[in-house]
């Protein structure tokens, strides 16, 4: 497993096994006070993901089926409303869509935490006694493609020497004993930090640090 | 399925296993329990021990451990949470204890795939015709066995670990076992009240402020949200860093983020 084509071959097959038409494999960025989804792979139409809107999906994490568990059928067609995650248009779109039945199933890479969503037009498709295996499955074959999953969801916009800095910063250094300890003056190291928070669009240091926590920069 | 494995449990133990029935280890067997709801807390651990017996039977295994990842980025270290010399301790327990020299912890961290070590003259067939496992260094001289990442709340990390002279599973098995690993797991986790002592120390109201912080807010903005004074924010703001053994509140909050106090 090296490439995106790779993975999405890896993720049609292993719907196809267990009777989904449509796989959406995506993972949820923190920055500040926002959690974003970032979608990986998914072979939904076109459109579908604009219709539905990323929150949705973003927000279909809080329903995922943690590995051990048994899996929860999510119906948008029966019961159309599940508040705070589907309202009612959402719902309809899906179905519209042709998701009348889906799962949402979190995998553990290592620390990381993606998500997949299957689903399928005709409920009870999905054979969900093999949900389980596939869940499992699918942790193993990310864990092959750490570099690139890696690259697809963290965004580093930080320097070497910016997040250099903020690292020290983290572990509560004061600009003086990081000035000292890179050998560059106070002055230097303001700038190095002041340049870390605008590019992370931090208003402060604990928020820039936060952030760059938050994204597996530092 | 190695049913007659059975009378290699500890004696004493069969009967409460056989009344508790283990998730997936009837089918086939004896006895067939009925279904089991969700135990107290307080029996979370041997509940766990007794799911691991029936993994280790169906493994054919003679041994098992559980073990936690300790959170430092930069000290690997494995802390027990039992074995399957429960209430004691294994000699096999006490070696991989501690600095983790195998790896373990830094594989766990970045993947989810099940490592794998032989060192018996013939492994079994199954065993050794596994094709997606990473095979690694013997961590225990003279047996064959496998070590699976497992993942539970708040990113915990941890390891279980099964071994014996000649462990027999297949793949479909294989994924089974992983899913009942990562599930007494979660029950551990779960049954933890807090990931240690100085993480029950800090309070609600200490964490909310920090949190706030995080998100960039200032004092001066979290008093008015949460209708606190400025200078019991900042009190609570201290106490947190105080606690967390932090020199500022940068520091503070990197360590509760680090520590998954805060998200």
């Amino acid at each position: 497993m090296r490439s995106r084509a790779d993975l999405s071959a890896f993720l049609m097959q292993l719907a196809a096994d267990i009777g989904a038409q449509s796989y959406l494999l995506f993972a949820v960025l923190h920055e500040r006070e926002r959690h974003t989804g970032q979608i990986i792979s998914s072979n939904w139409i076109y459109d579908a993901i604009e219709l539905c809107g990323l929150d949705f999906i973003t927000r279909l994490a809080g329903l995922a089926t943690d590995i051990g568990q048994a899996p929860r059928s999510i119906r948008p067609d029966e019961a159309p409303e599940l508040p705070g995650i589907i309202d009612g248009e959402t719902a309809r779109i899906l179905c519209v869509l042709g998701h009348n039945e889906l799962y949402v199933l979190k995998l553990a890479v290592g620390r990381r935490r993606y998500f997949l969503v299957l689903s399928c037009g005709e409920p009870a498709s999905i054979r969900a006694e093999q949900l389980g295996r596939a869940q499992l499955n699918c942790c193993y074959v990310l864990s092959t493609m750490h570099a690139m999953l890696a690259a697809a969801t963290v965004r580093d916009p930080l320097s070497d020497r910016e997040r250099e800095c903020l690292s020290w910063v983290s572990e509560g250094k004061t600009t003086e004993e990081v000035a000292l300890i890179l050998g560059v003056s106070a002055n230097t190291i303001n700038a190095y930090v002041a340049s870390a928070m605008q590019k992370l669009s931090a208003s402060n240091r604990p928020m820039a640090i936060a952030t760059a926590i938050r994204s597996g920069i530092i | 399925m190695k049913r007659a494995a059975a009378t290699k449990m500890p004696p004493g133990n069969q009967d409460a296993e056989a009344a508790n029935g283990p998730a997936a280890g009837a089918q086939g067997g004896a006895a067939v329990a009925p279904h089991r709801t969700e135990p107290p807390h307080g029996s979370a651990l041997p509940d766990a021990v007794r799911r691991c017996r029936w993994i280790a039977l169906d493994l054919n295994a003679t041994g098992f451990a559980v073990f936690m990842a300790g959170p430092s980025p930069d000290r690997p270290f494995l802390t027990p949470c039992f074995d399957h010399a429960y209430p004691g301790v294994s000699p096999q327990t006490r070696a991989l204890t501690g600095d983790d020299r195998n790896g373990f912890v830094e594989h766990a961290r970045q993947s989810t795939m099940p490592l794998r070590w032989s060192d018996v003259r013939e492994p079994a067939p199954g065993f050794a015709a596994l094709d997606w496992c990473q095979d690694i260094q013997p961590p225990l001289p003279g047996t064959c066995g496998i070590a699976v990442p497992v993942h539970g709340a708040s990113h915990r990390v941890g390891l279980v670990v099964f071994f014996g002279p000649s462990i027999e599973l297949t793949r479909d098995m294989f994924l089974d076992i992983h899913v009942r690993c990562f599930a007494t797991f979660d029950l551990l986790v779960k049954a933890r009240p807090e990931a240690g002592r100085k993480l029950a120390a800090i309070s609600k109201r200490e964490l909310e402020c920090l949190r706030l912080t995080a998100n960039g807010y200032t004092s001066a903005e979290i008093a008015r949200m949460l209708n606190l004074s400025v200078h019991t924010t900042n009190q609570y703001l201290a106490s947190a860093t105080l606690k967390l053994d932090a020199v500022n509140r940068s520091h503070a909050v990197a360590k509760a983020l680090r520590l998954e106090l805060i998200d």
